[in-house]
């Protein structure tokens, strides 16, 4: 049958990358939408110069949602604080390789709104 | 019931979705509309707009006219007992508020409870734990037994005399189950309760007769029973409401005001503050005339057979199970998992072959809690859906089964 899902997000759901925790995250970050029940945990921890040196989640939920979490835990490798501050919802979809229609972007975007509220409280608690 | 003929009074049926024709099997959220009734609107809107119950003109007075006179056949559908006692609302959702707004307030107090059931829609919850918040009333929930009924073996225990008032749906928006409200408005009015059933999903799916149970107050929506969206319906008894404080304040709803205080208007207009939705209103009327002409009878006959053999058709499907009682003892509704794909990623692929479905909790999240859910996919039949798109369901199913399943 036609499907709508992209190769890519179809992968990731079946073989999500980086899957676990990690032994002392710098930035822990969730997200829970009780409406559908997706839920993603996302740890990051960041190396000597700053960059983000490796990137972990777990979660439940739809395809979108978890093709999404595991596609980021690829693209953030490198990045610095600055650039996941700066990252935006359009290159988020654009990960996923696939048109996501409007009802659907909240799944999509549920690592990003992870990210956003870890990135907050990483923030508060440097002090800054 | 021919309902080819029924089908092509519903323009929105012959549309097409992405390239496939559409099948509309999300009625229990809001039902499509028939001719008659978009008929009716565009009519006044044409022909006779004007504000209800104040212009001494000929628009006004038709105006006022029409939507009183589908008062009146509202009235006589769900067999009240005259036009007091039927309320207009925006729809189930505000006419549980206010009878938790005004007639709550004046009644709950503190150590009072509310009991409530397991299956019921967040509007039938929420509202009375605002009240019970505000009152230091408490919440009791009647349980239900894993296969969706009641556990009308534990009413007794709890309607203990501190229960002042049983608020229960008639029809379960996700189980599909139809309650024993007539056993259960007996045995609390025995114990002195008041009574609100939540109908709507009964009133556009069968007979209701607010005199058998011998309900207090009832609620329902337009717009799931062909009717327009801002419209609803809150039946109560006329001594009830007459003795309840106003919802709303402002036009309409006095006799006569002065600058500290005021009179209010006789029933049910007390109850209806501001210019109402005369014109959904009338669009309600031309739903009701609509819905009796084809029977009541005949329809829930043909959203049973729909049912069974919806039921049939995806039990079958490895991997699927059915939330909720058998076939013959629920209304049109049929709320499923199936082999552990998520119920947005169904719906997504079902809708891409044209079929609409809900998924999610349906305003349900503490039953899919005790169902130890967080989702399910619904599928649910009106008098214009057919055994033919049933099987497109079923069919279309099994594919997304052997694309998505793990």
């Amino acid at each position: 049958m036609s499907t709508f899902y992209s190769e890519t997000i179809l992968d990731h759901y079946a073989h999500p990358r980086n899957w676990g925790r990690l032994p002392s995250p710098d930035i822990v970050a969730d997200n829970d939408d009780p409406s559908c029940g997706d839920q993603v945990h996302l740890e990051i921890a960041l190396g000597p110069d700053g960059r983000v040196a490796q990137v972990a989640f777990e979660g439940e939920g739809c395809m979108i949602s978890m093709a999404s979490a595991s596609l980021f835990t690829e693209h953030l490798q490198g990045k610095r604080i600055a650039d996941l501050e700066g990252l935006t919802e359009e290159e988020v979809l654009g990960w996923l390789d696939a048109p996501i229609p409007p009802n659907r972007r909240r799944c999509a975007l549920s690592p990003l709104i992870a990210l956003r509220a870890g990135l907050a409280a990483y923030r508060r608690a440097a002090g800054g | 019931m021919d309902t080819a003929r029924i089908r092509a009074d519903f323009p929105a049926l012959s549309c097409t979705v992405h390239s496939h024709p559409l099948v509309f099997l999300d009625s229990a959220a809001s039902s499509q509309k028939p001719l008659p009734v978009l008929e009716a609107m565009e009519r006044v809107y044409r022909e006779y707009y004007a504000n209800v119950h104040r212009g001494i003109y000929a628009f006004s007075e038709e105006a006022t006219l029409a939507y009183e006179n589908a008062r009146d056949r509202v009235a006589s559908f769900i067999n009240a007992r005259g036009r007091e006692e039927i309320v207009f609302t925006r729809n189930t959702t505000e006419a549980i508020n206010l009878v938790a707004y005004t007639w709550g307030r004046a009644n709950i107090r503190p150590g009072d409870r509310i009991l409530l059931t397991e299956m019921e829609h967040h509007s039938n919850i929420v509202p009375w734990q605002l009240l019970a918040q505000e009152k230091g009333a408490q919440l009791v929930y009647l349980p239900i037994t894993d296969d969706g009924f009641l556990r009308m073996d534990l009413l007794d225990s709890l309607l203990d005399g501190q229960v002042k008032l049983v608020a229960v749906t008639m029809m379960s928006n996700v189980l599909g189950t139809i309650n024993p409200v007539r056993e259960i408005v007996q045995k609390a009015h025995g114990a002195g309760a008041v009574v609100l059933v939540d109908a709507a999903q009964a009133v556009p799916h069968m007979p209701v007769d607010v005199q058998d149970p011998d309900c207090d107050f009832l609620a329902f929506s337009g717009h799931k029973m062909c009717g327009p969206t801002g419209i609803g319906v809150l039946y109560g008894k006329e001594a009830l409401l007459e003795a309840m404080p106003p919802f709303l304040g402002g036009g309409d709803m006095i006799r006569k005001v002065e600058w500290e205080s005021a009179t209010w208007n006789r029933l049910p207009w007390k109850f209806e503050a501001g210019t109402p939705a005369f014109v959904e209103g009338i669009g309600l009327g031309a739903a009701v005339d609509y819905l009796s002409g084809i029977g009541m009878e005949a329809i829930a006959a043909h959203e049973r057979g729909l049912t069974a053999y919806a039921m049939e058709r995806l039990s079958v499907l490895p991997g699927l199970s059915v939330i909720g009682p058998p076939a013959h003892q629920r209304g049109g509704v049929v709320a499923f998992t199936f082999r552990g794909i998520h119920p947005h990623d169904i719906a997504h692929m079902l809708d891409m072959e044209g079929i609409a479905v809900r998924a999610g909790h349906h305003c349900a999240q503490p039953l899919h809690r005790r169902l130890g859910l967080t989702a399910t996919v619904r599928a649910s039949f009106y008098l214009y859906n057919t055994a033919e798109e049933v099987d497109r369901l079923a069919q279309t199913l099994e594919r997304v089964g052997e694309t998505l399943g793990r």
